[in-house]
Formats: C-alpha cells, sequence, structure tokens
C-alpha cells in the first residue's frame, strides 16, 4: 500500500511537472509598459515572467500567491537612494525590499575613484539590484568640503569608470555644490557627454553663487537629465512665492526634455510647494524617495509613502506606478529591460493594497497633511524569488504543513 | 496678607513645571512599576518629569492625545544582528517601538571600536552589544541544540532561540535560572511549549538580513506572534521591557519612572485578520496584530506614523521661505 502510494506520487509528480514554479492569482495587475490595468495573473519561472493572462490553472504552479483585491506592479525603481559614501546611507536590502523597491539608485555616494568599494561592499552582496548615479566629485559625497573641491571633478576619468562599469552606473550626480559659479555642472554634463549618460543635478542655490535656476534648466541641462527635488524650496522657485504659480520656465525646461525627479528626501518635499504645483497639474516625471537616515522615519519617504503623498495630491494611481516603473527605467535607458511585466523580463514584482481611511503624511519639515488612501507593501518577488512577505501569502498554515523545515 | 501671598508664591514646592511633551490619557502598561491604566506622562529635557493623571494640556509645549492606544516603556530587544552585515537598527527598531536594540554575536574586542564608530554612534536607537567573553557580564548563546553550551552557561546567562527547530528539554536550565530568550521561532516548536508552560523570560526578535524579510522578524510582528500563541498583553510587554532590562542588567532601562530616560512606546492593538510567518516560513493567522504608531527616544519623538504629535501643514503658519 505505502509502495503504492509513493509510485503513484512519483508518477503524478512526473505527469503533472508544474511548469511554473509561481503564480500571482487574481491580482489588478498594473504594468503601465503593457498597458494593463486589470485583473490578470502572472506566472514565473526560472527567475522571468513566464506569463500574463486572465485564466491561469493553479495546477501549473509549483506555488500559488493568492493576489485578490490588491494591486500587482512591477518591482519599483527608485531612482534616487543613498546606500553608500553619504553618512546617512541606508542598506539596500532592508530598507528597498519591504517597500516594492527592486532596483534603487544610489544618487551620487560613490566617484571614481571609490565605486569599486562599492561596487563590492554593496552591489554585489544586496539582493536589490543597486546601480549607480557616479558622482562628478571622485571621492564620492562625503561632506561639504570635498564637494566643494573642484580640483576632484575630473569628466575623463568619471567618464572612463562609467565606461568601465556600464552594468552597474547609469548616470552623473552633482550635489551640495556651494562654490560659485557652473564649474560642479559643466564637469558632470561634460563627462555625461562623453559616457552619453544622464546627469542628475542637486544644485544648491545659494546667494552669490552665480547661478539661477531658470539659466541651469533652460541652458546648462541637456535632454533627458534630471533635476531632483523637485518640490523644495530651496534650490528652485517651482512655484513663485507670490503669484502661486507654477514658473513658465518650468515649462519650458520640460518641453526641451528635462525630467522633473521627486527625490523626497529630509529637506525636499515640502506640502505647500508639492500641493500648489500638483493643483496645476505639474507632476513630478519620476517618483524617488532620496532615502537615507534622516528621511525614513518621521518623513517616512520610501516608495510607497511617496506614491501615497503623489495619489493625496492628485496623480491618478497608474499614473503614479508609470512614474516608478517605466519613467525611471526609461531615465537611466534600463528600459524595457527593467520596469515591466512582459514575458521574459526578469520578474521583478510588488504587490500592494490600497488603504482607504485616514492617514496622516508627513513632510520634511514634519508637518502633515491628512490623505484618505495609502499604498501599503505587502509581498516583493526579485528575479523570480519572494523576498518579502508580510502576510505569509505564498505559505501553508504551520498546523497544515506537517513537520516541516524551512519552505521555499 | 499680601506678604505672605508673595512668600507662597516664591516657593518652589508649589511651582509648576513646563514640559517638553505630553502624553495624555494612554493606556499605561509598565510593568515594573506595576503600572497598568490610564494616566499622562509628562517629559521635560529628555528625562520623564511626572507621571500622573489630570497633567494640564497647557503645561506642554506638544501634546499627544494617546486615548485609542498602549504606552509603554521604549522596547528591548535582546537579540539583532546590527551594522553592515546585519541590519539597520533605527528604522528596523524605532518603527517597532524599540529603544533599545542589543547586537548578539556580532561584537569582538578586536571589532568594537568600528562598531561603535558605524553603528552605536551612528543611531538614534540605544545600541548595546553581548561580547563573547567580557568578565562581568551575561552571555547570550543561540546554539540552543548543543547540550554540551547549556551545561556551560551560568545562572544569568542567556540561551536565546528557544523555540528553534530542534529544542531540547529546557526545564534544567531554567531551574539553573538560566534565562530562557525567544529569538528564532517555529510555530509547531513553540505553540506546544507554550501550552506546556515553557515561557520565555526575555521575548527578542533575532533580527538579521535574513529574517528581517522572511519572516518579518520586527519587535511588533513577534509580540503579535505571541498574543497569537496565548500569551495577555501584559506578559508580552513584561518580557520586551522589564524582562530584558533584568537580564541585561541595565535597571536603569525599561520602566517609565521620573527621572529616567523619557524613551517610550505608543503601541496600538488592531482587531483583524492578520498573518505572521516563522523561521520556517509557516503561518499563523491570527485576530490580533500589535502595531507601533509613535516612538519616544530620550524625549525626542523619533517615529510617528499617525501625526499624532504632528501640525497640520495649513495650521504651521508661513513656511520660512515660502510664503
Amino acid at each position: 500500500m505505502r509502495l503504492a502510494t509513493i509510485l503513484l506520487f512519483a508518477a503524478g509528480a512526473a505527469w503533472t511537472q508544474p511548469r511554473y514554479d509561481m503564480l500571482l492569482k487574481q491580482g489588478h495587475v498594473i504594468d503601465p509598459a503593457n498597458r494593463i490595468d486589470g485583473v490578470m495573473d502572472i506566472a514565473v519561472s526560472n527567475g522571468k515572467i513566464a506569463r500574463v493572462a486572465a485564466n491561469i490553472p493553479v495546477a501549473e504552479a509549483r506555488k500559488v500567491i493568492d493576489a485578490k483585491g490588491l494591486y500587482v506592479t512591477p518591482g519599483l525603481i527608485d531612482l534616487h537612494a543613498h546606500v553608500f559614501g553619504y553618512s546617512g546611507s541606508l542598506l539596500p536590502d532592508d530598507s528597498a525590499l519591504p517597500a516594492g523597491t527592486t532596483t534603487i539608485v544610489d544618487a551620487g555616494g560613490a566617484g571614481w575613484r571609490t565605486f569599486d568599494e562599492m561596487l563590492e561592499r554593496v552591489i554585489r552582496p544586496s539582493k536589490t539590484r543597486v546601480l549607480s548615479l557616479i558622482n562628478i566629485v571622485g571621492r564620492g559625497m562625503v561632506g561639504q568640503s570635498f564637494e566643494d573641491n573642484v580640483e576632484d571633478m575630473d569628466s575623463e576619468k568619471t567618464a572612463a569608470k562609467i565606461m568601465e562599469r556600464r552594468a552597474h552606473i547609469v548616470g552623473i550626480k552633482t550635489a551640495h555644490f556651494g562654490g560659485y559659479g557652473w564649474t560642479a555642472i559643466d564637469r558632470a554634463i561634460a563627462a555625461g557627454n562623453l559616457a552619453k549618460v544622464p546627469v542628475m543635478v542637486d544644485d544648491k542655490i545659494f546667494v552669490g553663487t552665480g547661478r539661477t535656476s531658470k539659466e541651469k534648466l533652460l541652458s546648462k541641462l541637456r535632454p533627458g537629465d534630471l533635476h531632483t527635488h523637485v518640490f523644495n524650496d530651496r534650490q528652485l522657485e517651482i512655484v513663485d512665492r507670490y503669484s502661486g504659480k507654477v514658473q513658465p520656465y518650468i515649462a519650458e525646461a520640460r518641453a526641451r526634455g528635462v525630467l522633473f525627479d521627486l527625490g523626497h528626501g529630509g529637506g525636499s518635499f515640502l506640502w505647500p510647494v508639492a500641493t500648489k504645483a500638483m493643483g496645476q497639474g505639474f507632476f513630478p516625471d519620476t517618483i524617488s524617495t532620496d532615502l537615507h537616515a534622516s528621511s525614513i522615519l518621521m518623513a517616512e519617504s520610501d516608495m510607497p509613502n511617496c506614491i501615497s503623498k503623489m495619489l493625496n495630491l492628485g496623480m491618478p494611481l497608474q499614473a503614479a506606478i508609470l512614474r516608478s516603473t517605466v519613467s525611471p527605467a526609461k531615465a537611466i535607458a534600463r528600459y524595457p529591460e527593467l520596469g515591466t511585466l512582459s514575458a521574459g523580463a526578469i520578474a521583478d514584482i510588488a504587490v500592494f493594497r490600497l488603504k482607504k481611511g485616514v492617514f496622516a503624511f508627513k513632510d520634511a519639515w514634519q508637518h502633515k497633511h491628512l490623505g484618505e488612501q495609502k499604498l501599503e507593501c505587502v509581498l516583493t518577488v526579485r528575479a523570480g524569488e519572494e523576498v518579502f512577505d508580510l502576510e505569509g501569502r505564498g505559505y501553508p498554515e504551520w498546523d497544515k504543513a506537517g513537520n516541516y523545515e524551512v519552505i521555499r | 496678607m499680601r506678604l505672605l501671598l508673595l512668600f507662597a508664591l516664591l516657593i518652589p514646592a508649589g511651582a509648576q513645571e513646563i514640559y517638553d511633551l505630553l502624553l495624555k490619557n494612554g493606556h499605561v502598561i509598565d510593568p515594573k512599576n506595576n503600572r497598568n491604566g490610564r494616566t499622562d506622562i509628562a517629559i521635560s529635557k529628555g528625562r520623564v518629569a511626572k507621571v500622573a493623571q489630570g497633567i494640564p494640556a497647557a503645561h506642554s509645549r506638544r501634546v499627544v492625545d494617546a486615548s485609542d492606544y498602549y504606552v509603554t516603556p521604549g522596547l528591548i530587544d535582546i537579540h539583532g544582528h546590527f551594522g553592515s552585515d546585519g541590519v539597520n537598527p533605527d528604522h528596523n527598531s524605532l518603527r517597532s517601538g524599540v529603544t533599545t536594540a542589543v547586537d548578539a554575536g556580532g561584537v569582538t574586542v578586536a571589532n568594537f571600536a568600528a562598531f561603535k564608530a558605524t553603528v552605536i554612534d551612528h543611531s538614534k536607537t540605544r545600541v548595546l552589544a553581548f561580547m563573547p567573553g567580557a568578565p562581568d557580564s551575561a552571555w547570550i548563546v543561540a546554539d540552543v541544540a548543543m547540550k554540551d553550551t547549556i551545561a556551560g552557561l551560568r545562572p544569568g546567562d542567556i540561551l536565546t532561540n528557544i523555540y528553534g527547530q530542534n529544542m531540547p528539554s529546557l526545564a534544567d536550565a531554567r531551574k539553573r535560572g538560566i534565562l530562557l530568550d525567544s529569538g528564532q521561532l517555529w510555530f509547531r516548536v513553540a505553540v506546544p511549549a507554550l501550552k506546556a508552560g515553557l515561557l520565555p523570560d526575555t521575548i527578542s526578535t533575532g533580527m538579521d538580513k535574513k529574517s528581517l524579510l522572511l519572516p518579518r522578524a520586527t519587535m511588533t510582528n513577534v509580540m503579535s506572534k505571541f498574543l497569537a500563541m496565548g500569551l495577555t498583553l501584559e506578559q508580552v510587554l513584561e518580557r520586551t521591557t522589564a524582562g530584558p532590562a533584568k537580564a541585561i542588567r541595565r535597571p536603569d532601562l525599561g520602566s517609565i519612572t521620573v527621572g529616567g530616560a523619557a524613551d517610550l512606546a505608543v503601541l496600538e492593538l488592531r482587531n483583524g485578520t492578520f498573518a505572521f510567518l516563522d523561521s520556517g516560513h509557516a503561518k499563523l493567522t491570527a485576530g490580533k496584530e500589535v502595531r507601533c504608531v509613535l516612538t519616544v527616544r530620550d524625549g525626542v519623538v523619533v517615529w510617528d506614523s499617525e501625526g499624532l504629535s504632528l501640525t497640520h501643514w495649513r495650521d504651521a503658519g508661513p513656511y520660512s521661505n515660502f510664503k
């Protein structure tokens, strides 16, 4: 009898070997790249998206995850985070993956002198895909005196490092330059021209720097370059502080192809600015966190919260997912490799609940805004592996699992 | 008469204090001080200034209405793994109400200076460490499966991961005064053990790079599991405040005591359907969940998911640089 059962099992396994490793069942899929916005099943096999279709039989998958009532999106891409060099740097996996972020772009932590150290210490050991916008400062984002030192801003060496490490470096960052004139931005753009990559600019406009946001956006930045921290008040008067209107040169810059990145951070998202700009229909092109030690706690600037803030200021969910997947992938020339749920793509997937109620959202200056919807990440898949599962959706009840060992 | 009145006004005993922060009307559970009921907590200069009912809201610069919540001493997690090979203590601890987190296993005499510079001095969380072999201190040992290991422990030493995959009998260890800490947890081991009366002395997360993601080893998650397995909220809080403070011989921590550091957690006990995973990735479905809505560390609000201590931006006056 026992032998018969074993034989039956073995035979059964041979006949019905599941085609898929994982099946996300009945979630509301938002995949802007493929114009999908509705209930769909997603099958994953060998770390890749195998199939997206309306009714994939559960028998075809080894593991079935019920996603009914939840949103399923491509793994989010956070275009502006800090995991190396900068003093407030975080660890990629414990900050990104529980937020549904499967790709983070470190914005300027490493320069050409320090990038290889970042590769060994951060990029290679992380489950999260970590990419880099390399700092025009050779030593990276290690403090004001270094970031002001134009002697350490070498366009050729920066471009050479990018070309050597194309798999990991997707662009250039210039940030915090407190000196006079355009040297930092000019050298970053020169490196960008040599390596054919975009530049992300976080420009401190101090009084007496000889720079204006208008000139920067209209004459310096190239189409595809990124202006980050769009809703702070410090570097760019995106909203005229007297009339309350979005500046005309902003629209002009956007028409030229300059991209505006959220870059929430610990000082760069203010309710009066965001509310006025979004109220006039000015949405950021890419949603990013500028996640670091001073923004992750009180301001909660992780991706689901940044998206929630956008939703509560009038951006539709589909538009917010577009700006957290396809748009950042395009900005770093990684589309359609990243940011989609196309069959054959790497299976980076996020699953969210859109909660309804009254929720407080906090800006960089620790004032709150009340909103009625909040996005919460419940499950994350990275390269086909279920790396985060808040509610155990992919796992059995313990009292029905027998004398279990670690369940995969 | 007038002179007398003047004297009365000058007497300091009758003086009133201005507070930095006041937690109003929360259900305070402070096992060490045997408090379990509604009261106010006033904080001044990073210290607990007063614990009493009816402290006037007008006497504090910031007031949090804690009516819907439990207020407890800042939680103590005696088993975590921090730093570049572990996890970040701040956002993984403070979000869960943990204000003191102890690194269990990574720190040695050789690397302590680096650990202090990169983790301890860099964190808002009070980060402490067990160091193997340090004299006059408790040791923490994770190797529950090893009989020899247990035999080598002294009273006051701590055995962690007691509900691990292959738990031996721990009756002798407990009799000898060895402290039992939860750490890694398998429901197939823990549920019968708790039924048989083997409660932990301390509840900890054992959080590391892996367990933080799956099963999600945060303190509120672990506390929720113990509630689901039948412990009362009071039993859970005893084992996450006063219990661990005693285990690491830090009587200054783990309670809400006037004059003591103002480390506090504001917790919500939510009803609904929730599910939690164990270290073997098996699931327990439960009807309650503990969530941390606000954390105070040395008197400073460091986590405030509901914005309880914050002003709405429209009421915040003109932003200094933006009219």
